[in-house]
């Protein structure tokens, strides 16, 4: 009984992350996937998403000797996951409208760079953010109908994630679907044949974009209320790397693809860290580092062998439509 | 040739420069409807780059374009096309990873489903709007004969094929104007004849056709008029037989 107990509140704790990381490669797979666009500042969206919920739903702590404080509205999740999710497409603006023109190249450094510039900010408005020490106590939306059973709590939050997850891919899917999406695709093959067809492209990339990023919002606002407690160090450019080995490795351009390759993702490292206390101390020592090493290795092996991912891309048919 | 018609297109006095160098030199020239007019000239004389400019890909320093009564020097591409204006390019730039209906699908005008604002509100618009450009594509690609290749990548084409994908996929805006360049360039000569064969029809059913074209056998004898350009200007222009005497022209292009 506690086994199974134990290995519900196991599972449930697995879902939650993965489908965390499946939104977040969704909202890449629509800039990167279907558009082209390389996004190297994946992290500065979900951590803008994350603070603001967070912000939103906590309480004020003011600042004392051994906390700087943050500021905190105590507001239900609903309206902090919408003010995430506004924040980060606020944010994808922002940034996207100088930047847009600039060659692809150019496009990657100055998103990498917006990456490092938000998390040096939330490392440094103390009486915001809560500086390094963070914001803790984050509540959980249903946790009013836990009542202080933490699997009852974790089991709620898996529902929303996934949930959320759900309706994420429907939306995406539809959109790539619809003409807009084949309008993406096209950007994504030649940029000017696409603009010499007589479609504006910058309009449809800062819609791509911008898109994108709200849905990388979307996933730091149930990873606040998910993990209770955030600090600047969970924002570097090693999150923004983790999800773009899921959208290649799952298949860029497929969004069930994608959402494949989170979960595969995610459960290398689950069982890798298992793993350890299996292994000899001289190998669990080493580990880590060879952790990082096998997805190096298998990354390379699918950029070599199979550039299209595990799930390519589609291949879109259209049936013939009756003339007259 | 007595009575010409309102020109469709008017070049004006346009200048296009890449650093020191003045592609178009004070280039005027005009394209009279339902015609097929050939522009030629030596390599570098800008020929590429007028189609460029009239197609809003790059923006004239000075000078001024008229297409169907109205200024158009400067505007940007997608502005152009829904007035009735379109360009192929010389080395085919289909869309490799998308199939050869959607390289057409992409190209139509008025599609509800490319507008986020639209694509749920009015979705049954949407909806009748894509059944209707992908008629017209089947249509066209029937027309064309390349119908089997329908759900085929356009990367898996081959170069002839890729050409006339090129030149299908401009009819599907139903343009008024057609800009190619060098339309026939390497390809064999049964799908040349096919493709000039096409241009002729195209121009009898209304449209204008402006192309760039090296073969002289395609110039002299499918084009009605003949535009030469030079160092960035028009250096002389006439029907077929008119230019192929110009003294001029013969020292500049076309050799003794």
């Amino acid at each position: 009984m506690t086994d199974l107990y134990s290995a519900v509140i196991e599972f449930v704790n697995f879902l939650i992350p993965v489908s965390i990381f499946a939104i977040l490669a969704l909202g890449l797979n629509l800039q990167w996937g279907h558009t082209g666009l390389f996004n190297g500042g994946v992290a500065a969206f979900f951590g803008v998403g994350a603070y603001t919920a967070a912000i939103l739903m906590t309480t004020k702590v003011y600042p004392s000797s051994f906390d700087p404080g943050h500021w905190g509205f105590s507001l239900p999740f609903g309206v902090a996951a919408l003010g995430a999710v506004f924040m980060a497409a606020f944010l994808g603006l922002l940034i996207a409208i100088p930047i847009l023109r600039l060659r692809a190249d150019y496009f990657a450094i100055a998103t990498l760079a917006l990456a490092e510039t938000v998390r040096l900010v939330i490392t440094n408005a103390e009486g915001v953010t809560g500086g390094r020490i963070g914001i803790r106590e984050i509540p959980r939306p249903f946790d009013a109908f836990a009542a202080g059973r933490p699997a009852l709590s974790d089991g709620y939050m898996a529902l929303l994630a996934v949930g959320l997850l759900m309706i994420s891919l429907l939306l995406i899917e539809f959109l790539t679907r619809a003409p807009w999406g084949r309008v993406l695709r096209g950007i994504r093959e030649d940029e000017e044949a696409t603009l010499a067809l007589g479609k504006n492209v910058y309009k449809f990339r800062l819609q791509a974009f911008v898109l994108g990023c709200a849905f990388m919002g979307l996933a730091g606002a149930v990873y606040a209320s998910y993990n209770t407690t955030l600090s600047p160090d969970g924002f570097d450019a090693l999150v923004t790397f983790t999800i773009y080995v899921m959208v290649i490795l799952g298949g860029s351009g497929n969004n069930a693809g994608v959402i494949l390759g989170a979960l595969l993702f995610y459960s290398f490292d689950w069982v890798s860290i298992r793993l350890d206390d299996y292994l000899p101390d001289w190998l669990a020592l080493r580990f880590p580092n060879i952790r990082v090493m096998i997805i190096g290795a298998i990354l390379v092996a699918f950029v070599i062998y199979r550039p299209e991912g595990i799930l390519k891309e589609r291949k879109r048919t259209y049936p013939p439509v009756r003339t007259r | 040739m007595n009575q010409t018609p309102e020109p469709i297109l008017l070049v004006r006095d346009v200048v296009k420069k890449f650093g020191g160098l003045r592609a178009l030199d004070g280039c005027s020239l005009d394209v009279r409807p339902h015609t097929i007019t050939g522009l030629i000239g030596p390599n570098g004389a800008g020929k590429s780059t007028l189609f460029n400019t009239i197609m809003g890909l790059f923006t004239p320093d000075s000078g001024t374009i008229t297409f169907n009564g109205g200024q158009i020097e400067g505007k940007p591409a997608y502005r152009l096309v829904p007035l009735g204006l379109v360009k192929t390019f010389q080395i085919p730039r289909e869309l490799r990873n998308l199939t050869v209906l959607e390289n057409l699908l992409i190209a139509a005008k008025d599609v509800p489903g490319e507008r986020l604002s639209r694509l749920l509100l009015e979705f049954a618009t949407g909806r009748r709007r894509e059944r209707e450009i992908q008629a017209r594509a089947e249509e066209l690609l029937a027309f064309v004969g390349l119908a089997g290749l329908r759900d085929e990548y356009a990367k898996n084409l081959s170069g002839g094929q890729k050409k006339l994908l090129e030149l299908t996929r401009a009819l599907m805006s139903d343009p008024l104007l057609i800009l190619l360049d060098e339309p026939v360039a390497g390809v064999n000569p049964t799908l040349a004849v096919k493709i000039l064969g096409l241009l002729q029809e195209l121009r009898d059913q209304g449209k204008t056709i402006f192309l760039i074209e090296h073969d002289m056998d395609v110039v002299m004898n499918r084009c009605d008029w003949i535009v030469v350009l030079h160092q960035g200007r028009r250096l002389a222009e006439g029907a077929p037989s008119e230019v192929k005497r110009d003294a001029q022209v013969v020292d500049a292009y076309l050799g003794g």
